[in-house]
């Protein structure tokens, strides 16, 4: 199923142009399954920077705006989209040019492979 | 601030056959949408007028018409690095 979900994660990376990383986390920044080109930041791809998501959208989401689903942080050579999907979260890292429509779009895609992945990780202990 | 936008979408919308219509930014972000233009759609808008003018690069971007059976959709760039993205959707009829 893994195996699965990395081709076809690969194969979203080569669809979108400056795209670098995929990565299917748990919501304390474990990664689960994780599609990258060598251009991926590393400091990007380590638990302490995606477990920050976590508490973001805890914050965020007390705003009074309802649930947060999404964040985009715009650095000055790369931009991380972020969504929640919890108990799992996808994390998007691209150029700073990079199509940020294209990506959020991808959501409705990958979203059929999330819910045996969102199974798994609700029933570890 | 939108407000001059939503006034040509509207004036588009007048068109006859046409039945949809979409701006989206240079970095896929959706600025209007109405009729049956899904904002989700700006994103595979943008991506597919970046590959058209990826054909003739040193040429102004093309206009780009996808037709299918019953309906066309008709894409066109306007300016270069901060530029805007059109969409219109239309009935073949």
């Amino acid at each position: 199923m893994v195996d699965d979900l990395r081709k076809y994660l690969n194969h979203l990376l080569e669809k979108v142009n400056g795209l670098h990383c995929i990565l299917i986390t748990d919501r304390d920044g474990v990664p689960l399954v994780r599609a990258a080109t060598d251009k991926a930041p590393q400091a990007a791809l380590t638990p302490n920077f995606i477990s920050t998501f976590g508490m973001a959208t805890d914050q965020a989401s007390k705003l009074g705006l309802g649930r947060n689903k999404t964040i985009i942080s715009m650095y000055s050579s790369y931009q991380v989209i972020q969504m929640n999907k919890l108990p799992l979260v996808i994390t998007f890292i691209g150029s700073d040019n990079c199509n940020t429509g294209h990506i959020l779009s991808l959501e409705n895609q990958i979203e059929p492979f999330l819910k045996d992945l969102a199974t798994v990780v609700a029933e570890a202990p | 601030m939108e407000k001059e936008l939503d006034r040509v979408t509207d004036e588009i919308m007048l068109t006859p056959n046409v039945t949809g219509c979409i701006f989206a930014d240079h970095q896929g972000l959706c600025l209007a949408a109405k009729g049956n233009a899904h904002v989700d759609s700006a994103g595979l808008i943008v991506a597919i007028s970046e590959q058209a003018c990826k054909i003739q690069p040193n040429l102004k971007p093309p206009t780009i018409n996808l037709e299918a059976d019953k309906k066309q959709c008709l894409i066109q760039r306007h300016g270069t690095i901060t530029g805007m993205e059109a969409a219109i959707f239309v009935n073949n009829d």
